[in-house]
């Protein structure tokens, strides 16, 4: 597996893992109309270490790392949106 | 000397790139390559012909080759594409080396196989290629027992279509609740009542350990024990389909599409890239994502055919209103749900509110219901969902559009609307839904409790 494959391989897990957790604390809220999902064997890291870990972190703070870690499209050229209520929209800046 | 622009694929994006181009500048030679023997149809479609909702699968066409040949389209069909090469500005095909000045890979998505045993069994059918969907239209005459693998928005219209026509399906899941990775689970229970009421049976929370039989599928073994099928279709996820860019030395991106920039622009010089086969940024968090609908991939190409021609087109984040019919009942929403936002720790208030699509007293008036997610403090929306009879569609639109204009709650509680029985009951339900968020943080801040709802 290659780098760009690996980097695939790990959101992929870290996004399943963030889902399944997610999925199974709003479900409590709906126990007639849904059923616990299934979980994989394994991935003890992911569901008791990673997991944890990054509901931990405030949002704030994950926006900026991604952001520092060329995780977010601005590194290929994309401008976020202005989003200021009551002014024209404009193209994104370049 | 005449520019020659190549674009690789002829779905909604290669189509779009290609005619778009052609307009912008009539003087460029355009030429198109596509694998498959026909073009300009809505495969999105095929689940409801399946369910006779849609007659005949000739209704799904919506233009000619011979049309787009007569547009100045240098149309080549069944031709694969088996090469690109970047530095000398050449594609293969047919063992020939044809040569472009530029370049479009449109090249799509491929599904997700399952990685179990027996996934090439015969009587395991992907949706794709209309031709094929029409060979099986025949196979279900035959059939009384079908399998649905993946509760995605595909998996969902097929099940619903199936059970319409009289078959017995069976649903399977990993998922607690259908259309888990975009649905929340408020919404999950109609869902389920109206793919039920269609004889539907669900299997959630159920993982797929196997595909059983000799040559053809007989079963499928999952965790919750064997159900037996006379076939098999697989709705997993969409995979782009990247072999061709990837062995021509193009970028691909953490969701596995090529990167582009906001003009479509691969790092290549002279080569764009749209559709199902790239990824681009969500507009809330600006990272990545791909696997969006037809309407994102024709829009893509629109911009990459533009720019391709000459043109100066940006496209923008995504704000992804997505909507779809299942069973009966309709849902939509646009951004991100509870589940998603709660996923990636994104902090929200919410707003619910419950109004009616025309006035009370006129026939075919249906509930509508609104959820909407705003940040805390600015109260700028960041997603929602809306499910009930008509109108969803409609409002997630325009909920993600407001979202990307950096509406807030109150806003939406200010809106105008349209009133007039048969279309528009007197209140509107997002507005009824701002409001009532609105009363929520009012009273919240009157109490110690806390006003956002953290993950």
């Amino acid at each position: 597996m290659n780098l760009a494959g690996a980097q695939q391989r790990l959101r992929e897990q870290a996004e399943h893992h963030l889902r399944v957790a997610a999925m199974e604390d709003l479900r409590r809220q709906h126990p007639q109309a849904t059923t616990a999902p299934h979980r994989a064997r394994g991935a003890r890291f992911w569901r008791f270490v990673f997991v944890p870990l990054y509901r931990r972190v405030p949002w704030e703070m994950k926006e900026k790392a991604m952001r520092a870690l060329h995780m977010t499209a601005e590194s290929n050229g994309w401008t976020p949106p202005a989003r200021a209520p009551g002014e024209p929209w404009r193209p994104p800046q370049r | 000397m005449t520019e020659r622009l190549i674009v690789i694929g002829g779905g909604g994006a290669g189509i779009s790139a290609a005619t778009t181009a052609k307009r912008v500048n009539p003087d460029l030679k355009v030429s198109l390559y596509t694998e498959f023997e026909d073009i300009a149809y809505s495969p999105c479609g095929i689940p409801f012909v399946y369910g006779g909702e849609i007659p005949r699968f000739e209704d799904l066409f919506l233009s000619t080759v011979d049309r787009y040949v007569s547009d100045g389209l240098d149309m080549r069909m069944e031709t694969v594409v088996t090469d690109v090469d970047l530095d000398r500005g050449t594609v293969t095909a047919r063992n020939q080396h044809e040569g472009f000045d530029k370049l479009i890979l449109a090249t799509g998505f491929v599904w997700e196989k399952p990685d179990v045993p027996g996934a090439n069994l015969e009587g395991l059918h992907y949706v794709k290629n209309i031709r094929k969907a029409m060979e099986f239209d025949k196979v279900l005459e035959t059939v009384k027992t079908v399998a649905v693998v993946g509760a995605t928005p595909l998996g969902v219209e097929m099940a619903g279509n199936l059970g319409q026509r009289g078959l017995e399906v069976h649903f399977i899941d990993e998922g607690p609740w259908v259309l888990h990775e975009v649905l929340d689970p408020d919404v999950a229970e109609p869902v389920h009542e109206s793919l039920t009421k269609r004889g539907v049976t669900l299997h959630l929370g159920t993982a797929v350990e196997a595909f059983l039989g000799d040559d053809h599928v007989r079963a499928v073994a999952t965790s919750q024990g064997e159900i037996a099928c006379d076939v098999v279709i697989v709705c997993l996820h969409k995979v782009p389909n990247t072999a061709l860019a990837e062995a021509a030395g193009l970028t691909v991106g953490t969701t596995g599409g090529l990167v582009v920039d906001d003009h479509m622009r691969t790092g290549r010089d002279g080569v764009w890239a749209a559709g199902d086969v790239i990824e681009v940024p969500h507009g809330l968090t600006m990272i990545p994502i791909r696997g969006l609908t037809g309407s994102h991939a024709y829009s893509q190409g629109r911009t990459a055919g533009a720019n391709a021609a000459g043109d100066d087109r940006t496209y923008d984040p995504v704000w992804v209103p997505w909507g779809l019919v299942a069973g009966e009942y309709t849902i939509g929403g646009f951004s991100v749900g509870e589940t998603l936002a709660d996923a990636m720790g994104i902090p929200y208030v919410l707003a619910k509110g419950v109004g009616v699509s025309r006035a009370r007293y006129f026939p075919g008036a249906t509930r509508t219901h609104v959820k909407l997610l705003a940040e805390p403090g600015t109260l700028k929306l960041i997603g929602g969902q809306v499910h009930g009879g008509e109108g969803v569609k409609e409002r997630c639109d325009f909920l993600a559009f407001a979202a990307k204009r950096g509406a807030t709650l109150e806003d939406f509680a200010w809106m105008e609307n349209i009133y007039s029985p048969p279309i528009g009951a007197l209140f509107e339900p997002i507005a009824i839904a701002a409001q009532n968020g609105l009363a929520e943080l009012r009273k919240q801040a009157q109490s110690p409790a806390p006003a956002s709802v953290p993950a």
